[in-house]
């Protein structure tokens, strides 16, 4: 877990939320924009998850370790949800459907960060 | 009169769409989070305070009966949702008021301490926003089913996806 990481995911899900509503205030379905959204928020959390495995392995101990993997969990399955749940809806909502997990994300992705530093090692 | 041939076609599922999806998206995001959090706290440190602990695992509970109902639709899919919803709205303003006023019989924060301020009070209008969409879901389907034997899909049909000429 890094903050610069933190800072590059919020921005990510912010711009996907961002996308989402202006597709639903557009009465448009969601596009290729979203979906390359998605997919690069994704990424930066495994990336993120795949760092704080290492260190984790590494000997840095948490004081809520089970919390900890938690949001980390349900952060990794949010954009993917989000997105599947968002491609079988055929109305302008289907934007706002991807908003609410990419907002989510913005918002789980510090209380992690919170986490992590709460730990030592 | 034989049988009411259109009863099934009333009851019948109708899954969430449009704004209701947005609904069951936000429903199912709290689904997963205070399961995630009930699931922690119970496994890691239930004797420390298991009566807010328990009200954790119930307000889960709450949010997944809700987040099915209102995905699943048709009347039993409201009935669900309904009273998840009540349950839920209940809670939280009974929770909320209890843990301001006595907030010793809350050593740890549940989804509706403090009427839900934790998550941006968002646990506190969900419910409202439940309760009015299934009465509005629920005036739908009984418009439905007052009509004539002929099962006339809703007139609903989806603006058109062309792209405004620019």
């Amino acid at each position: 877990m890094t903050t610069a990481l933190v800072v590059a995911v919020t921005v990510v899900a912010a711009a996907l939320a961002l996308a989402g509503i202006a597709s639903t205030v557009a009465r448009r379905r969601i596009g290729l924009l979203h979906l390359v959204l998605a997919g690069l928020l994704e990424a930066l959390l495994l990336v993120q998850a795949v760092l704080a495995a290492v260190r984790l392995a590494g000997g840095w101990e948490l004081p809520e370790t089970a919390t900890f993997l938690g949001y980390l969990a349900g952060a990794l399955l949010l954009p993917v949800a989000g997105v599947l749940f968002s491609r079988t809806e055929t109305t302008r909502w289907a934007g706002t459907v991807l908003a609410v997990p990419a907002a989510t994300v913005s918002v789980m992705i510090w209380r992690l960060l919170q986490l992590w530093e709460a730990g030592s090692g | 009169m034989a049988e009411p041939t259109e009863v099934p076609a009333a009851d019948a599922p109708r899954p969430a769409e449009g704004l209701g999806r947005v609904l069951v998206a936000v429903y199912a995001v709290f689904a997963l989070a205070a399961g995630a959090r009930a699931a922690v706290q119970l496994a890691t440190r239930f004797s420390e305070a298991p009566m807010a602990y328990l009200l954790s695992a119930l307000a889960a509970v709450v949010y997944v009966l809700a987040t099915i109902g209102l995905a699943r639709g048709g009347r039993s899919g409201r009935r669900t949702a309904f009273v998840a919803c009540t349950v839920e709205l209940t809670g939280v303003l009974v929770v909320g008021v209890l843990s301001l006023a006595d907030p010793d019989a809350f050593p740890d924060e549940t989804v509706w301490s403090g009427f839900g301020q934790g998550y941006g009070y968002v646990p506190l209008v969900l419910p409202v926003l439940g309760l009015l969409y299934l009465r509005a879901q629920g005036r739908a389907g009984r418009a439905e089913g007052q009509k004539s034997p002929p099962p006339k899909s809703p007139p609903k049909s989806p603006p058109p996806k062309s792209p405004p000429p620019s």
